[in-house]
């Protein structure tokens, strides 16, 4: 890992209010100040600051235990921050808790439904808490389940399959038609048509002015969906921009990745590789992979490179992607 | 704070359905207790048995032990229901809506009230109309009350169990062991002569409900002046009064520390 771009990189996204002043000039929904959550002293949100502008769809990426799910309870109203505030359309998290409740739509991470009851009744339970006519929930109701293709609305929860599950989960946080929408890792567990209907419901949601705070650990789906994207990792933001500034302003070059025959050959690879002057940075990862990125020319690369190694299964040359810039900044992979 | 309101009741709505709809539930709720009036019906009221107090058989003078039981299981289906939304991360989820905390309470409270409400109507129709137990009409109405008074404590012993465990079969466990234990402890089952038996909520309900509604007849005089039946059938120096303001302390209490337990344990 490379330690200097991530410590730049904390540094630069330290202040999201120097990178939105000189971008952008629109209506913040979400001001995060210095919130922090630590449980038994552990840091699991560090001090985060962030601001969300209203109608966006933002992404707080990150490894597992990365703080995203912890940030996204505390600005759900569910966890009490240790130190600092947020504040939500101008509510304190903190002081007016009860004010943003019914201005936001939480999605968990789990599927969080009432199994024993119908998807009718699980989506009509959340309209009445949230104050609804019965007359709208009823339309609204239809509506939704009939665009998340939820069939079988008056069967039991439970007999539903995990991907039913999982929409009716997101269905049950749009009843109330939410100014804010949380959604933590929408689409875990589904498989890719499945996957495919929920992001074009989001991105139809999106249309439709609701701001929409995601949390994922897929780059597809970030890259597919956020107009800002927020990287977390250790209870810090440690990066913070569009997907283009993200891979402008922590890219070192082009990448090649290596695929060797045996982790001896992985080993004797790596060393090689050190010692060539444009390569930047390398990565080792599963299956006996290597990935480096350079500057400068690929062709002379790859000539110094036949000439310095002589086995390798698979050598392949793409661009720097957002799983890079992450891998760069964090040391980790977003699925690690 | 959000009030207390008509989501209370929508919370007890979904709550009713969802126990309807969960067959293990139901059958401790409703089947069990009347498979337990017949047990005690054939061990206790044999043609030509001897009778205990003033002509009643023992069938007659347990069965309110029989009602303490049925409604004393509010704390078991109470703990499993909280823990369970402790798990299932229901409440949690339920934290995000614009509800409080005391409306979920109190459609817990409501919706077990509903099925207590129809754990009394089956056994006192099962035991009084088909099994013949004897009772004092005009007393009847007193001891419902009695035992619901009773069955909202339970739910605050349910609430209790369930701030302190993190599994459904855990809270089921713990929950149904206290109930039973409670049960035998307090002579409810079986009299006990032992000064314990005070101690337990279950006991002053038995007692009282056994002096007004079976063998009781003056309201008033049996309010200031009536004695409670000792497990030994000798009166006891208490009034029936004091009997009820026991009971009234013991649901308070439970009720107010399930409440603050449960908030603490789960407030994050």
């Amino acid at each position: 890992m490379d330690v200097s771009i991530k410590e730049e990189a904390q540094i630069k996204y330290s202040d999201p209010n120097q990178f939105y002043e000189n971008k952008y000039s629109t209506e913040f929904i979400i001001e995060v100040q210095d919130l922090a959550k630590s449980f038994n002293g552990l840091k699991a949100v560090d001090g985060i600051n962030l601001k969300i502008r209203k109608g966006e769809l933002f992404s707080l990426l990150g490894p597992n235990g990365a703080g995203k799910s912890t940030t996204i309870r505390m600005l759900t109203t569910v966890l009490k921050p240790t130190n600092g505030d947020a504040r939500i359309k101008d509510y304190s998290l903190i002081k007016e808790k009860n004010k943003i409740k019914p201005l936001i739509g939480v999605c968990p991470q789990e599927n969080v439904i009432f199994k024993a009851l119908t998807a009718e009744d699980n989506v009509e339970f959340v309209g009445r808490m949230h104050g609804m006519d019965p007359a709208d929930i009823k339309k609204r109701t239809n509506t939704l389940l009939e665009k998340m293709n939820i069939a079988g609305r008056k069967k039991s929860a439970k007999t539903f399959s995990g991907g039913m599950k999982r929409r009716l989960n997101l269905v049950m946080s749009l009843i109330h038609q939410p100014q804010i929408l949380f959604l933590d890792e929408p689409t875990a567990g589904l498989d890719p048509q499945a996957r495919r209907l929920v992001w074009d419901f989001i991105k139809d949601l999106k249309n439709t002015g609701v701001t929409i705070i995601l949390t994922t650990h897929d780059m597809l789906e970030a890259d597919a969906l956020s107009d800002h994207i927020a990287i977390m990792d250790l209870g810090k933001i440690i990066a913070f921009g569009t997907l283009e500034d993200l891979k402008s302003s922590s890219s070192n070059g082009n990448i090649l990745e290596f695929s060797f025959s045996s982790r001896d050959e992985l080993i004797q690879a790596k060393i090689k590789l050190g010692q060539i002057m444009n390569v930047k940075n390398i990565s080792e990862m599963d299956n006996n992979k290597l990935i480096i990125s350079f500057t400068g020319g690929v062709m002379t690369l790859k000539q110094e490179i036949l000439r310095e190694i002589e086995s390798f299964k698979a050598l392949h040359f793409r661009e720097d992607s957002l799983e890079d810039i992450f891998l760069k900044l964090t040391g980790r992979g977003l699925r690690d | 704070m959000y009030s207390i309101d008509l989501k209370a009741w929508y919370i007890a709505k979904k709550n009713i359905k969802e126990k309807l709809r969960n067959l293990g539930s139901m059958f401790w709720t409703v089947v069990f207790p009347i498979m337990m009036l017949l047990v005690y019906k054939l061990a206790f009221s044999e043609e030509g048995g001897d009778a205990m107090i003033n002509g009643l058989t023992a069938f007659d003078v347990e069965f309110p032990g029989i009602v303490v039981y049925t409604i004393g299981m509010s704390s078991v289906t109470s703990a499993v229901m909280f823990a369970m939304s402790k798990v299932d991360g229901t409440l949690e989820r339920m934290d995000t809506f614009p509800v409080s905390r005391g409306n979920i309470f109190l459609g817990a409270i409501l919706s077990e009230s509903v099925f207590m409400n129809l754990q009394l109507i089956l056994i006192f129709g099962f035991g009084y109309g088909v099994l013949g137990a004897h009772f004092v009409p005009a007393m009847l109405p007193l001891g419902y009350l009695i035992a619901m008074i009773f069955g909202i404590g339970a739910i605050g012993l349910g609430l209790i169990i369930a701030s302190f465990l993190n599994s459904p079969e855990g809270a089921n466990g713990i929950a149904m062991l206290s109930h039973m234990t409670l049960m035998f402890v307090s002579g409810s089952f079986f009299p006990l002569d032992n000064a314990g038996v005070f101690f337990t909520p279950q006991y002053w309900v038995k007692q009282v409900y056994l002096q007004l509604t079976v063998v009781g007849d003056f309201f008033t005089d049996l309010m200031y002046s009536g004695t409670i039946i000792l497990p030994t059938s000798e009166a006891s120096i208490f009034p029936i009064w004091s009997g009820i303001l026991i009971i009234l302390a013991f649901t308070s209490t439970f009720i107010f520390l399930g409440i603050k337990i449960f908030q603490k344990k789960t407030s994050l």
